[in-house]
Formats: C-alpha cells, structure tokens, sequence
C-alpha cells in the first residue's frame, strides 16, 4: 500500500477509547486530504479537533462519506469494517459536542411574501367566496421566480413597488366584484342560437371571419380554437348566472387513432372556462345532454368553451388545418369507392397549382374527426338570492353603517392576518374608512378598509414573528398543507391541543388526505421538489421526438409525478420505496415511450408494474430523465446532480469558473463514458467526477425522451454539399448516414460497489446507507417547502431527531412529513 | 433648436408627425443634451466562432453574426475576454447588468442593481419614465432594482405602446386621478401601520420588512410623479403601421425597437432595456426550426449551430436596425446623430450555451459618443479577463454618473471620447 505516514504528534481528547480515531483518521485520510493536496476540496487540516460553526459542514460531509463507505476510497485503502465502525463512531461523538444554541444566527423561517397561488387562494378565503373570480383579476401579478424549483423560497420572493401596486390592483378588482352597491341589476335571459357561436381565432391574421356555427350545431374543430356567444360575449355585471348547454358528442373512433391522436377509450369532452375556473365534462356519444351551471361571474369575464384534447396535431406542422388529410386517409381505407368518387370533383387551386388527392385544401368540407357539438344554449342573469346579495352580507352585514366599521372589519382582518388584530391596530384603517366616508359612502369606505387589510404586511408576509407560538403553527401548517390562511376549525385545534404530539399529528394528516384536502401540498411540494416546472427547459429535440412533442407528453410525465406521490401519501409507503418501488403510474402516452405492452389505450393513468428493474419510482420517471437531458443528447452528469441534489441531499461543488467546458459533439463516435473519462484523466477534475459520475451512468439506457434505449446512435459528418442535392425535395435529400455504438451503463463507486445497469444500481441505492440519506433529503426539501429556506448545517442533530422518528416508523411518508410537523425546526420561530 | 427637424424625422417608423420633445413642449427646457442608454440582451450568449470577429483592431473583419452592423464598424467595440468571473451553468446569466448574483446581493451595498437601474436613478424623475424595459413574451430577468428584486419587462408590443403612448380621455384622466389619490391613503395607510410592525420586529424579519417598506415609499413617490405627468400629454405614436404585413416575431420586434426609439427620440426616456427570451418561438424565423435552448446544445452539429447562428444573427438584425434610425436623426441642439448621443450595448451574462461557460462574454458597445476600438482583446499581462463592472463603469463615466467603482470592478476600461 501507498499510505503515507503522518505522525500522530499528541492526544488531543480525554476520553481515552477514542483517543485512536484522530489517528485512524489521519492515517487513513490524510494522504489525499493533507494540507498540501486536499482532492475534492476537502482538507484534514479543516476539522480542527472538534466541529464549530466554520467547519461543520466538513465534519457533517466527512460522516456522510465515511458512513457511505465512499472514502476512504475501496482500492487505496486499508480500513477494515471494525475500524469503519470506529471512525464512525468518532465523528458522530465529536458533533455531539457540537451545541446548536451557539449558532450565532439561526438562518431558518425568514419571513416571506407569499407566492401567487397562496395569495389567490388566501384572498378568496379571507373574503368567504369561492375563487378570486371568473374576470382574472390576479393576472397582472408578477410571475414568481422559483429557486431550485421552490415557489416557497424566501429570499426568491421578493418584494418591490411593482408588487405592491399589482396587490392593490387586483385585491380592487376582487373586492368591486364581490362588495355591489348601488341599484341591482335586472337579469336578462340570452337564446343562443348554434348560428350565433363563434370559434375565437387564434390566427394572427386577424382579417379572416370568424367560424360560426350552423342550423345543425356548432362543432369544435379546431382544439385551439375556444368558442364563445356572439351576444353574451362578456358578462354585463357581477352576480349569478344560469348557464345551460345542450351537447353531443360525435365520431368517436369513427378516424383512425394513430392519424387523429385521440384514443378510441376516451370520452370526448367539453371543457367550460370562465377565467381561471373550468368545468370538464365527459359527454356521452351521439346522444344529446344539457350541461346545467350556476356559476357567480364577475362583470367583463368571458365566458368560452373548448375541446380538450391531446390529438389532433400528428400531421404536419401540428397546425390543425393539415389535419384535414386525415379525412382522406380514412376514406382512403374505409370507403375507397367513396374515395374515388370525391377525389373526381377536387378542383385545382385557384393558382393553377396541382394538388394531390390527399392534399388537406381538399377534404375540409368532409371532417368527421372525434368533436364535441353545441346545440343551443340559455344565459340567464344576473340574479341575487337577495340584494345586495349574500357574499355581500356576508363580509358587511344587511346594512352596515360607519359606526360598525371596526366591528365588521375586525373578523376579516383576523382572518387575513391569521390573529386577532392588537389593540389599536385597525385606529389607522379605520381612520381610512371615514375619510372615504365623507365623499364616497360607506360601503366604498369599507371596501377601501378591506384593501387596506389586504395589502398590508400581516397579511402578505408569512412566518413573521409576530404571532404566538399557536397562531404560528396554525398558519404554517396550513400554508404547508393547503396553501392558505387557516380555518377557524384549525385554529381552534390547534388551541385546544390536537397537534401537541407525532401521533396526533399522524391522525390529522391521514385524516386530511383521505377526506382528499392535502391537494395543495401533493400537487405543489412534488413541484418544488422535483423541479417540474423545468421539464421542458431542455425539451427533447423536436425532429426526434415527435410523439413527445405533437401529445404533450411532458404533460404525461408530470402526471406520472404527481399521481406516484399522491399514491405515496395514500398508501403510505415508506420513502425509499417512493423512489425505487417496481411500479409506476402510466397511460397510454406514456406507455409509447415507455416501450409497455398490454397498457389500456386511453388517457387515465392507472398503476403499472414493471417487474424488469428498468422502471418503476421515482428514480427512473421520464420527468426526472427528460428535464436532465439536453435536446439532443444525454448528460450522466447532469442526471448524477439531479439524483444527489433531489435524491440523496450532496451537493456537489460546481466546477470551478475557468476550467475549460467541452462542448458536446455528436459527431464524434465515441461513448460518454470514453469522453468523460478524457476529462477525469485531469487530476483537479478527476476528484470531484469520480464521486459524481457513478451516480449518472445508469442512466445511460434512457434517451432524451426518457426511452429505453440499448445503443446510442450517432450522426456522422454531414455528406458533402454536392452529394446532397440541394434541388431535391427535403423528403428525398440524402440523410446523413448513422452508426450505432453500444451503451455502457455500468460504473463503480469509491466504496467499490459496482453496478451493471440500473437494475444493480437500484440494489445499491437500496443500501442502509443510502436509504438513510433518501430519507434526510426528503425531510430538508420538505423543512424547505414550509420554512422557506434550506435547515442550515447546524440543524442536524434536530433533523437526525426527525429521521429517528422515521426510521421507528419504517420511514412511512405520512408519519416522515409528521416528524417534520412536529419538529422544533418546524414549530420554532 | 432645430425648427426644421421635421424632414430628418421620417427616419423612425412609420411616424411622420413632429414629435414633440417633451421636457420641451411640456415640461421646462432642459439646456443640456441628454445622454441616453439602450442594453439589449440575451440568455445563452453567443456562438463564439461567428460572433467574435477573427481579428483585432479598428480594422477588424465584421464576423457573421454581426453583419448587419458592418456599416457601424468605426463606431462600435466588440471585446473579447471580458467577464464577471462566474462557475459555468444556466441561471448566472442574471447577473449580467451587475456581476453578482441575487443569492450574494447581500454583500453588496446597492445587492444586485443592475447598470440600466443604476443609470434610471440617476435620470430620475427629469423624464416621464426612468426607465423601459421590453421584451415579447417573457423575460429574462436582467434588470434588477436597488432592492435586488427582478424589475420585469413589458412583453407585448400593444402594452408597451399604451405605456408609453396612450392618451387617456379626460373622463379617464379624472378616474386615474381619483384612482391614484385613493391608492395614495392606502399606501399611506399601510405605511403608519407598518412603522409599528417595523419598531417590534427583530434583526431576523428586518430584511423582508425593509423591501416592504421601500416598496411603499418608492410606490408613493411613483404615484406623486405620475400625478404631476397625468396632464401632460404623450407625444403620439402610429403603431399600425408595423403589423401591416403580419404580425410576426420580426414586427413585433421592429415595433418594440421603434417605440424604444421613438421614447428617446421624444425624451419619454433615456434608458431603455430589450430582452431576447428563450421561450420565444424563434421556428418562425427563416432556417431555424428548433427551440432557442435546443440550439445551443447542437453538439457541434452543423445544421443545428446554423440554426443558432440564424438566432443570434437576427437579435443584431432588429438592434442594427434600430440604430440606423437613430443615426439617421440629428440630435436637436448639437453635434452629431441620436446614436451619438445613445450607449449601446448588447451582451449576455452568459458565455455561450453550447459550452454553459460563463467567461469571455459576448459584449459590443456602440455609438454614445466613444473613440472606439474595433475588436479589443482586453486579457491583461498575465491572462486574466478583465471584469466586465470595468466597462459598465466607464459608461457609468460617460452617462453622468460620477463613480469609479462597481461591485466586482477592478478599475474602468478605457474608451477614450471621441
């Protein structure tokens, strides 16, 4: 062995049984990690003798690697188990001595402004309706930034005068469609007539007409196209409206499903949309329905109607018009007499231009595609249950005078802020009330009191310290699980003690999502966590990946997401298995790119196993393997980052500014690996990618779309200019040729475990060890959902605490989240 | 002043009507010429073969990607090697206009301004609007204001014209300033109650707090400042003119850039920002068929940089386009042309995608009155990339701004007036 010897030059610690493990450490780290040349930016010489707030970091590094088994590394090194065990042993002690409190500042629950989505929601609860309203009235908010994929990130979230401006905009605009004063409107009854349906272009020509129904319907052709009421185009003033539709669905499986991109199994649909609310119905075919809604509509919303689908862009460009095409290939197939008989009649363009029989111009007049059809409809409205009407009432009473403006406004500010407010808290609103009061009446008074409470810091930051430890709780919790101010029911149990332990915290979160009102948090945490909002940063290359393109596939793979962890939160399944079980949730769609067989043809996602390995958890979802991969190729190190940072908790240093980047070329034949392992033989590299990169190469099987793939296939130089015919059409120009070279996928640890394929890499990632990393790195990205700021080092004695607890509970995610709920680093300001 | 400028105005888009200046048709006059700032910017820098000219000096040869700039040779300065020194990586392109990202803007005493934020502030309340910013679509989150928050874009050509151009009826004009009154007690409103607020709360919650209450200050300034402009009227603009032929990527680019223009042209502004998105379908342009992003990761193949190089090529199109017109018009009062008397400068905080490097940026400065260089190689003796704060320094200098130094600066660059 090549072990240096370094002397070990005294006894630095009491206790003598461990008074050997500086020397084991020494001895076993210290060539590599000496003061000279430390590799991977770690140096012995940082650890001092025992943990402080400048060096913790290292020491907490130093366990996880050693407990990994990662370093020292297998084939330099001489540690047997017992002295692993040992070593172990003495870095945990040592951090033990390590005390939290003298953490100079402690960095965690910074306040912040709540994002978009909790500041809609929290509005809307505050003033007791519904949703913020059908006339977008939050539209002019600026979009929130997200940090490694949080929308809850605290120092992302920032806060300036265009903000503030918009909140005063849109709480305005919320409030007038709510508070109606003055003389109540007299409903009307709108007869809508197919005829008088129009489809809204989306063209940018705005010159053509736009395509209106017939005596016999109104039928959606075009997917993009959202149809309207040529005389109920906007809603003429706030209040209830009946909406009554009649509907049929036609065609279904009559096209072909591999032309239209519409399963056979799928029920045709109509989708009602007024602002930001939408209704999707399932229409049954041939058969004639009436849709009935009774829908509050805020004055100048619109409301419109689509056909939500997937399909219907396959051929072409994906405009719908070359759709049409698909009618002759029916006709073609299914009555060539027929067939025959139309393309007689075709004339040529009015440019003298030839047209092939096929050609889309020809057989628009004869679409039969899968659509839904409106028959008439009925608008009645507005009406008022009473006037003014009872949302009205509701936040101001039957006839609020100025005298009562603290007695009405006080229940809406408790609410806004999540306390009562202080004594003398609402003097300056309430000042505000009587001044409009003067000019403008009491209720525009009150309505500027409201707005006032709204755009308020108590109410827009969240996690500020200025609320007792219950009121806190209440409004974490709730903000963690539902994205909004906590009900009076939470506050009061909150109160009364029901979220004093772990177990009872199990209780009510089980509780919650069986009754299905965690949707906020397993929809919005998965986000965060795994960074969906990225998918399509990098979307695969168009020309290649044409399903995944023309079917929104990357709609299928969050799906896939979403509907895995909502399983994992239902279920109850451990972490781990969350990640590395055999199963998945898949649909047609994805199913294509999956490879599977024996997949029911629709859209509904159902629960699949995959037995093979190949699939199956988180850990080889097409999200996760389409938003690592560039358009054309694929990165192991792109994906080893996204499996440590999201999966594992390391955080790799970058590489450092100057270090020179090769940039990928696909026209060499040459494997990633013979490439990476160019750039490993630097030295400087070489410490840091030999950590990383056995963490990406699994992955080498799945494409850019997330396929599975058993070689790469490579571009060879373009042919030269004369040999491609440039006056040939596209389709017959000669392809650059292609050769194949085979996939290596297999990699070895430091530790010296190896693995073949991402069936072996799975085993390893199954390991104690790893297992235990898989957990804490679920717990700091769920502690940085709800603090809105990363657990600092120091905080890691607090999150072993949460891991013991889950680890009793055979890390069960519901009793895992609860750990976290029930944490200091939740619960403490 | 010039009466007889209407004749050396037909150059902006379109507008054939004099426009009015309007510190002096409305506002009082203002004796000096004004300075003016145009960045435009981009995400994933540049493809560095065809945008860096193959050799230095003021004779340089125009590279590819530059071309339509060729007749501003003499006027411009393409340099190499400069920087703000950051590991490689999408997302540190944001610190293109400051050099420090938002995760550090702590350590620094104005966080992560940017230099068209730093430039507005200096211009103030002199003009209508201290600053514009435009894109189509989306942005790409280049300016930043002294509060280290994202100043966003305007992203419709349409939004952007009632902006900066719209006039309102009188009926409006009497809402807008009920409107601004009323706006004007809540912010007052809210301001007392979170003196309060501000007085208990501890070092901790300090930092949001304190982007809150700036927030109101500055938010009340603003609506005081619009109050005083409510009365005045815009200079108009025809914007029809631009979507004659389409409404396509190119026109709306061309309208926003007219706009940009015309704002200076009309004292609206003097520093204006222009954004070139990822998101945007570039497929429409002619030979590009990919996505932005997807380009830049082309692995080298020739088809695909082609594409990317078509990108690029048309970002400086729609710039040089741009700068013809204002070159076309003399500056009112003095010597030389508009451009003369407008910074240019065009860049990215990122190297080149293909390779995620973040040095040797891609930066070109133009017009504003400079001797310039051509294409400068500005490593110093032992190798080193000059900071890129050296040069926003210097056009610091140029636009009025009394300083030597900037976040990450080492020293100036030296432009030499010309």
């Amino acid at each position: 062995m090549r072990l240096g010897f370094i002397a070990v030059l005294g006894i630095f610690f009491a206790s003598p049984s461990i008074h050997a493990n500086p020397a084991l450490m020494r001895q076993h780290c210290g060539q590599c990690h000496g003061m000279d040349e430390a590799e991977g930016d770690f140096k012995l010489g940082a650890l001092g003798s025992i943990p402080d707030r400048d060096n913790l970091e290292s020491w907490l590094n130093a366990l996880d690697r050693v407990r990994a088994g990662d370093m020292p590394p297998e084939e330099d090194s001489t540690l047997t188990d017992a002295d692993r065990r040992n070593l172990i042993a003495y870095l945990r002690q040592q951090l033990e001595t390590f005390d939290r409190s003298e953490a100079a500042s402690k960095p965690n629950h910074r306040p912040r402004r709540m994002n978009n989505r909790e500041f809609a929601r929290s509005v809307a609860d505050v003033l007791l309706i519904e949703d913020v309203g059908t006339h977008l009235p939050v539209d002019n908010l600026i979009g929130d930034a997200r940090h490694h994929g949080f929308d809850t990130h605290s120092a992302t979230l920032g806060f300036s005068t265009f903000h503030l401006e918009q909140y005063i905009r849109s709480v305005r605009k919320i409030v007038d469609a709510t508070l109606l004063s003055g003389d109540r409107p007299t409903a009307k009854r709108y007869e809508i007539a197919p005829e008088r349906i129009l489809a809204a272009t989306t063209a940018q020509n705005i010159k053509r007409p736009e395509r209106a129904g017939t005596a016999q319907g109104f039928d959606f052709l075009d997917p993009k196209q959202l149809a309207y009421f040529q005389d109920f185009e906007v809603v003429p003033a706030s209040g209830w409206y009946r909406i009554s539709v009649l509907t049929s669905a036609l065609d279904r499986g009559l096209y072909d499903a591999e032309d239209t991109g519409i399963y056979d199994d799928d029920p045709i649909q109509l989708r009602i949309e007024m602002g930001d609310r939408e209704f999707v119905y399932d229409l049954p075919d041939n058969e004639v329905t009436e849709i009935e809604l009774k829908e509050w509509m805020a004055a100048g919303s619109r409301l419109k109607f689509q056909h939500p689908t997937d399909g219907l862009r396959l051929l072409g460009n994906g405009n719908f018009k070359f759709q049409n095409r698909i009618t002759a290939l029916y006709y073609k197939k299914y009555q060539p007499q027929r067939y025959e008989e139309l393309t007689k009649t075709f004339a040529p363009a009015s440019n003298g231009r030839k047209r092939g029989p096929d050609d889309w111009h020809n057989w628009v007049d004869y679409w039969q595609g899968p659509r839904p059809r409106l028959l008439g409809a009925t608008v009645e409205g507005p009406y008022y249950e009473s006037w003014p009407p009872k949302r009205h009432v509701a936040l101001l009473g039957e006839n609020p005078i100025i005298d009562n403006a603290r007695d009405i406004l006080e229940p809406i500010a408790q609410r806004a802020w999540r306390r009562p407010p202080r004594a003398g808290e609402l003097d300056r609103i309430l000042a505000l009330v009587e001044d409009v009061h003067r000019t403008d009446g009491v209720v525009e008074a009150l309505k500027e009191g409201i707005v006032s409470i709204l755009v308020s810091p108590q109410f827009l930051l969240l996690n500020g310290e200025n609320l007792t430890a219950d009121e806190r709780f209440a409004s974490k919790f709730s903000y963690f699980i539902h994205g909004t101010i906590p009900t009076s029911e939470l506050s009061e149990a909150v109160a009364a003690g029901e979220f004093a332990s772990h177990e009872l915290i199990v209780a009510k979160l089980r509780g919650l999502i069986y009754d299905g009102k965690a949707a906020s948090f397993q929809k919005a945490f998965p986000y965060a966590w795994l960074e969906l909002n990225d998918i399509n940063f990098m979307a695969p290359d168009p020309a290649q990946f044409h399903h995944y393109h023309r079917k929104l596939v990357s709609e299928d793979m969050i799906g896939e997401v979403l509907h895995l962890f909502r399983h994992a939160t239902e279920e109850n399944i451990s972490v781990p298995e969350l990640l590395l079980a055999d199963y998945s949730f898949v649909n047609a769609d994805l199913a294509k790119v999956y490879g599977l067989e024996n997949v029911p043809q629709d859209s509904r996602f159902r629960k699949f196993n995959f037995g093979d390995g190949r699939r199956g958890g988180l850990i080889t979802t097409g999200a996760f393997l389409t938003s690592t991969a560039d358009s054309l190729f694929t990165s192991p190190i792109h994906r080893a980052i996204y499996v440590m940072e999201n999966f594992l908790g390391i955080h790799p240093s970058p590489p450092p500014g100057d270090v020179e980047i090769q940039e990928p070329d696909v026209r060499q034949a040459k494997s990633i690996k013979e490439i990476l392992a160019a750039h490993r033989s630097d030295k400087n590299c070489m410490s840091c990618h030999q950590l990383i990169d056995p963490f990406g190469y699994a992955f080498e099987n799945y494409g850019p779309d997330g396929s599975w793939r058993d070689v790469y296939t490579v571009q060879d130089t373009l042919l030269d200019a004369e040999e491609r015919e440039p006056t040939a059409p596209k389709s017959r120009r000669a392809r650059p040729k292609s050769s194949t070279i085979a996939i290596d996928a297999s990699a070895e640890f430091l530790s010296g475990a190896a693995y073949q394929d991402i069936a072996g890499y799975r085993k390893l990632m199954a390991t104690p060890a790893n297992q235990n990393r898989i957990v804490r790195c679920f717990v700091t990205k769920l502690l940085t959902y709800a603090n809105g700021v990363e657990p600092a080092a120091t905080d890691f004695a607090e999150i072993d605490q949460i891991l013991d607890i889950s680890a009793a509970h055979q890390h069960r995610v519901v009793e895992t989240i609860a750990a976290v709920i029930d944490s200091p680093l939740f619960r403490e300001p | 002043m010039n009466l007889d400028r209407r004749s050396l105005l037909k150059g902006i888009g379109g507008v054939l009507s004099l426009p009015l200046l309007e510190s002096i048709g409305w506002a009082a006059a203002k004796p000096q010429v004004p300075t003016r700032f145009l960045v435009v910017g981009n995400p994933f820098g540049a493809h560095p073969e065809h945008f860096f000219p193959k050799d230095f000096g003021t004779d340089f040869t125009i590279s590819p990607t530059l071309k339509s700039l060729a007749w501003l040779k003499d006027r411009m300065t393409v340099i190499s090697h400069t920087d703000h020194g950051m590991v490689s990586g999408h997302g540190r392109e944001v610190s293109f206009l400051s050099g420090v990202l938002p995760e550090e803007a702590q350590a620094f005493s104005e966080k992560n301004m940017s230099l068209d934020q730093v430039l507005a502030r200096h211009v103030g309340n002199q003009v209508r609007f201290p600053s514009v910013g435009a894109s189509l679509d989306s942005g790409i989150r280049m300016s930043w204001t002294a509060n280290g928050v994202e100043k966003l874009p305007i992203t419709d050509p349409q939004e952007l014209y009632d902006h900066l151009f719209l006039n309102l009826t009188d009926q409006e004009k009497r809402q807008r300033r009920e409107m601004l009154l009323r706006d004007g007690s809540i912010l007052d409103t809210v301001g007392t109650q979170f003196s309060q607020i501000l007085r208990r709360a501890s070092a901790r919650d300090r930092d949001q707090l304190d982007q809150f209450q700036t927030s109101v200050r500055e938010l009340e300034q603003s609506l005081n400042d619009r109050q005083t402009w409510l009365d005045k009227d815009k200079p108009p603009f025809d914007l029809s003119q631009h979507f004659k032929d389409g409404v396509t990527i190119e026109s709306r680019y061309d309208a926003i850039f007219d706009m940009i223009g015309y704002a200076f042209q009309t004292d609206l502004t003097r520093v204006a920002s222009i954004e070139f998105p990822s998101e945007l379908k570039y497929a429409e342009l002619d030979g590009v068929n990919r996505s932005y992003h997807g380009c830049t990761h082309n692995g080298k193949q020739e088809d695909v940089t082609s594409e990317l190089v078509a990108i690029e090529s048309f970002q400086i199109s729609r710039l040089a386009k741009c700068l013809r017109k204002l070159d076309s018009i003399q500056e009112p009062g003095t010597d030389g042309s508009m451009l003369d008397h407008t910074i240019v400068l065009f860049g990215s905080g990122m190297g080149y995608g293909g390779t995620h490097s973040n040095r040797n940026l891609p930066i070109m400065v133009a017009g504003g009155g400079f001797k310039h260089l051509g294409h400068v190689d500005v490593r110093d003796a032992s190798g080193r990339n000059m900071p890129l704060c050296n040069l926003f320094v210097t056009l610091m200098q140029r636009f009025g701004v009394e300083r030597d130094r900037f976040n990450t600066s080492t020293g100036s660059f030296d432009l030499p007036t010309a």
